[in-house]
């Protein structure tokens, strides 16, 4: 290996680069960019004031972040249905008079007021919600008219009652305890907000109401196709918007006790930035508790810093209206160039040397022939990509087709065929079990049992999750091959848990280990991984013994042996490392040797491009997936080995006339069966000098 | 400095000259199986250069000359050498290069002759104009049957050289050219076209330093041009391809690829593709139930341009990725027949003229 091509190797070793594509496929990835503000606003700040950190200053933000923040998660809610709440300010506003109104001058009693005040609040959002969510008048004209209505409301309110609210003397302890109060050493309104944020998140995130207002965010037009009452959900979000207004207005009345004409005054500005720079887009459909969270701490920081700072008013709102700008601005741009930027990022080769490709000339065991030419034809044009072939007791064939069934051609002649089941998904491995069930692993949807009697019984579609994935590597993308122990536990291939089924060919781009080889036990019912970092594992076979299993990996061209059981359990160990093609399936022989289908050949101008990931990785991005560089699987042949390594002869269709591509083979009685996965045929071929009475089924379970 | 950073900006992002697209088959280059569906097929193995001279049509092959008579190849004249090209000299007389670089008159009034034009090892084609001959040399440092390597070294040292018939003397008339391939007089310049830059040129003997482009962006390798009825025919060798491009673009790969990859293997265009499974595949080239697309990303295709008087593409015919007419090196019109040999399939097909016009 040369200099460089160690340098590369290193080079792809050191630096995980599919992370970073991983990264960006996740949703709280929306939450970095608000968490990086705030980082930069509290070192920015902390450093520009001293004392910043002090136990007074921190007490105060912290009282006012409540009442804050509750006005953002209100705003919040009705921005993540598509909408916008310009009234919050006003409300508040109107809770705070409210309360103190009927408190001071009314002489209600404390848990009366807080019903009334809240129910006041909710009252002023209903009337946004039937304006906006039934009349489906424009939320933005709409409430902006709230505003003006609910302030000369809150004005007028003020001429009679806030003389009498001045000279009234309240004495409540726990009317104070709500401004005063702390719970352990924490503002009560820091926790009644954060509370409350909790609870909007798993409303949001967990709950039916909390998926409907975020589905009517997302597209309303599909909300309402797919049944949700968007105009029921609208308005629940103004009335919750209005409730949690007043609330916060109830607070403050609670810890200041005044009414003033400018209470509330340009709250919504500041709470619709800090909803906006927190992450919630305006567009809807994006936003979430934390985000609320987040952008509101940073605005209040960012505005009590000011004023400590001796920023006059004026500039303050100033400033305050630029970071809205800019915060809007780079939603936009995060949301439109986000999947662009992900899908030049995520396709992420690395550096795959394969060992020299053996000849296929003259004495090598892969000397070209012309054996498959004799093949009969079974379904001509009637089978749509049998990926695996498989035969039962009555010599009936059973195949997977591209559209999720499995057919069954009916012995002797295969003339006949019906749909045996159909599953969906993209049937692909099959095995028979001891009882005579079908087990099939189902590309796109995980490993299925279909009983003797049709019945078709999901086994598993996910196994353990691993701990430092980042994505989630718990759902079965792509299962391909099976095979089952002796004592019933089922061995199965996933090939690649980064890509769906039909992307194969850019895991074949990428080269990495993506798959796995999962175990499901039927006698527990658990499903966990067994071996992990696979290069494309395709083909599992149980090895004779009943210890271990040969497994195929497709694109590090290479058979290697997992012992499950017996002194060496838990080993692999490899048994052809350097195939000159790419293996699919393997299944047994009846003379105790293994078949091979090599789907593909190996080329030596894509051998190169393997060393060279930046290569790859730049034609992924910059030439068609029509134009990309494949593995050859226009020529595909069988091969025999036996369990030592030996590779004991070949199978060729030489010009691919019938079997350009061979995915799949299965002896039974004397005859090898043949599939491919783009083929319309299943091929035939009589085995000279092989046991005419040896069937698959037999040879693992005894002849019943 | 600005250009520089412009190319530096371009291979980064993928655009500009760095941008790996080619012009689609589109318009009087609409693909069709015309070459496929020819009425009469002659095979003839190695078949490179066909031209008529005095009513007979004849064709190179390897180091022969065949003669075609009553429907088959007889074998006419032999050499020493591989035929480069041939080009008919107009009274009845053709002009054959060889290999070698000698260039030898059969027939006409200058019967016997020999000629060399110093320094041309990569003779491509070659044009009469009265008294002169010209002859393109593809490249300064690579044989002809070296094209390949001559485009991913992406070289420009192709030259236009003329031969007075009478006195022997020759003189470069062009030079720093992408692979001259194909040569033609017309009216008073020469009409030559430029591989590797996908373009047909025309240079005036008035003004042989302003060469003027006539037909750019050719989807494919435009090789030998030849006079029709009504204008000219233009044998493009090679589909231009996507991959190719991007190879091209590539220094490391591509320069990897020629040191460790054996020639029939490499990612360059070809007059013969998919013979063996070791050529790269490509994705659209994968068979589905059997069947090879036609529109598969291919490295080798056949294609014949009819130019018009302005040499701008009137008609096409091809043989597309699932065809058996590949590589058409040359054509020529004979007997109210077009004739193109394709030397990728070792063939030379021939489509009734009467029924290309009634397509056009």
């Amino acid at each position: 290996m040369s200099v460089s091509d160690t340098i590369v190797r290193w080079r792809y070793r050191a630096v995980p680069d599919h992370l970073l594509g991983e990264l960006l496929t996740k949703r709280w990835m929306d939450n970095a960019i608000p968490l990086l503000i705030l980082t930069a606003v509290v070192v920015v700040f902390g450093s520009a004031i001293p004392d910043f950190f002090g136990a007074a200053s921190l007490a105060n933000l912290a009282r006012q972040w409540g009442e804050f923040s509750l006005l953002v998660l209100a705003l919040m809610i009705v921005v993540v249905a598509g909408g916008i709440d310009l009234s919050v300010g006003s409300t508040f506003a109107l809770g705070n008079i409210v309360a103190l109104a009927l408190l001071n001058v009314a002489g209600w009693s404390v848990p009366a007021v807080v019903a009334a005040t809240l129910a006041c609040g909710a009252g002023v959002g209903l009337v946004n919600g039937m304006l906006v969510g039934f009349l489906r008048l424009r939320a933005f004209l709409t409430t902006l008219v709230t505003l003006i209505i609910v302030r000369a409301v809150v004005d007028m309110l003020l001429l009679h009652y806030s003389v009498p609210i001045a000279a009234a003397f309240v004495d409540s302890d726990a009317w104070f305890y709500f401004g005063e109060g702390t719970v352990l050493g924490i503002p009560f309104s820091v926790v009644v907000s954060i509370t409350l944020a909790v609870a909007i998140h798993l409303v949001l995130t967990r709950t039916r109401w909390g998926w409907h207002v975020l589905a009517t965010g997302s597209s309303r037009r599909s909300a309402h196709n797919v049944g949700i009452s968007v105009r029921r959900v609208i308005c629940a979000t103004y009335v919750a918007s209005g409730t949690l207004s007043a609330l916060a207005g109830l607070l403050f009345a609670s810890r200041l006790g005044g009414a003033g004409s400018d209470t509330g005054i340009g709250l919504e500005i500041a709470a619709l930035t800090a909803a906006v720079l927190g992450g919630n887009s305006l567009g809807g459909g994006r936003g979430s508790a934390a985000k609320a969270v987040i952008g509101s701490i940073t605005v209040m920081i960012i505005v009590n810093s000011l004023v400590r700072l001796g920023v006059t008013s004026g500039a303050n709102s100033l400033l305050l209206g630029l970071v809205l700008l800019v915060a809007v601005a780079i939603d936009v741009r995060w949301l439109k160039n986000r999947l662009k930027v992900l899908s030049k990022v995520y396709v992420s080769p690395t550096y795959a040397s394969l060992p020299p490709a053996p000849s296929t000339e003259g004495a090598s065991p892969y000397a070209l022939n012309d054996r498959l030419r004799s093949v009969e034809l079974v379904g001509l044009g009637r089978i749509d990509g049998p990926e695996d072939v498989i035969l039962d007791a009555d010599d009936n064939i059973y195949v997977g087709n591209r559209t999720g069934d499995i057919v069954r051609f009916f012995a002797p002649d295969y003339g006949r065929q019906e749909i045996y089941v159909h599953i969906g998904g993209r049937p692909l491995g099959m095995a028979f079990a001891r009882d005579g069930s079908l087990l099939c692993c189902i590309g796109g949807m995980g490993l299925y049992r279909v009983g003797s009697d049709r019945e078709v019984e999901k086994l598993t579609d996910e196994t353990n999750r691993s701990w430092f994935s980042l994505i989630d590597d718990s759902r079965l993308k792509l299962a391909d091959d099976l095979d089952i122990a002796p004592d019933g536990r089922v061995f199965f291939s996933e090939a690649t848990i980064r890509y769906e089924m039909h992307d194969w060919p850019v895991d074949c781009l990428e080269s990495r280990g993506n798959g796995r080889i999962i175990c499901f036990d039927p006698n527990t019912g658990a499903t966990r991984t067994v071996l992990k970092n696979l290069v494309f594992p395709n083909g599992i076979c149980m090895a004779h013994d009943g210890l271990s299993f040969m497994f195929a990996e497709t694109w590090g061209c290479r058979v290697s042996r997992y012992y499950f059981d017996g002194p060496k359990a838990g080993s692999v160990e490899p048994v052809i490392a350097d195939l000159p093609g790419y293996p699919d399936n393997i299944n047994r022989a009846s003379d105790g040797t293994y078949w091979l289908a090599l789907v593909g050949m190996r080329t030596p101008s894509l051998d190169l491009a393997m060393k060279m990931p930046g290569f790859r990785k730049r034609m992924a991005r910059r030439t068609a997936p029509d134009e990309w560089l494949y593995p050859n699987i226009n020529t595909g042949c069988v091969i025999r080995f036996d369990a030592a390594g030996r590779v004991l002869e070949t199978l060729w269709d030489l010009g691919g006339k019938n079997h350009p591509m061979i995915t799949s083979m299965r002896e039974h009685k004397g005859h090898l069966y043949i599939g491919g996965i783009f083929n319309n045929r299943i091929g035939r071929l009589k085995l000279e000098g092989a046991d005419p009475d040896w069937t698959g089924p037999a040879s693992y379970w005894g002849r019943a | 400095m600005i250009g520089g950073l412009v190319r530096v900006l371009d291979n980064v992002f993928g655009r500009g000259e760095a941008a790996v697209t080619v012009p689609p088959l589109d318009g009087a280059l609409r693909p069709n199986r015309a070459l496929d569906e020819a009425t009469r097929r002659l095979p003839l193995a190695e078949v490179d250069s066909v031209v008529v001279a005095a009513d007979r049509l004849l064709a190179s092959a390897g180091k022969e000359i065949h003669v075609l008579e009553g429907g088959a190849w007889r074998p006419f004249r032999g050499y020493e050498a591989e035929v480069a090209c041939l080009s008919p000299v107009g009274d009845g007389g053709v002009a054959v290069a060889l290999a070698t670089g000698d260039i030898i008159i059969e027939g006409g009034r200058l019967d016997g002759r020999r000629y060399r034009a110093a320094d041309c090892h990569c003779v491509t084609a070659m044009a009469v104009s009265g008294s002169d001959l010209f002859v393109a040399n593809g490249s300064a440092t690579n044989r002809a049957a070296d094209w390949q390597l001559d485009l991913l070294r992406r070289n420009a040292s192709g030259s236009i050289w003329r031969i007075d018939c009478e006195s022997g003397r020759s003189t470069q008339v062009a030079g720093g050219l992408g692979y001259p391939a194909g040569l033609v007089a017309d009216g008073g310049g020469l009409v030559y076209a430029e591989a590797w830059k996908h373009r047909l040129v025309r240079m005036t003997a008035s003004d042989p330093g302003k060469p003027k482009i006539l037909y750019a962006d050719i989807p494919g390798y435009p090789g030998r041009l030849a006079a029709s009825r009504d204008g000219h025919w233009l044998a493009v060798f090679a589909p231009r391809s996507q991959i190719v491009e991007f190879v091209l673009r590539e220094p490391a790969y591509n320069s990897r690829m020629v040191a460790e990859v054996p020639r029939p293997y490499w990612i360059a265009p070809k007059l013969r593709s998919g013979r063996s499974f070791y050529e790269p595949l490509q994705g659209g080239g994968v068979k589905h139930l059997g069947v090879l697309k036609p529109w598969a990303p291919t490295l080798s295709a056949g294609l014949c341009v009819g130019l018009d008087g302005n040499f701008q593409p009137r008609v096409s015919l091809h043989s597309r990725a699932d065809g058996a007419t590949h590589g058409v090196t040359a054509i020529a019109e004979h007997d109210g027949h077009l004739f193109a040999a394709a030397r990728g399939d070792g063939v030379v097909v021939a489509v009734p003229l009467d029924r290309l016009s009634a397509d056009a």
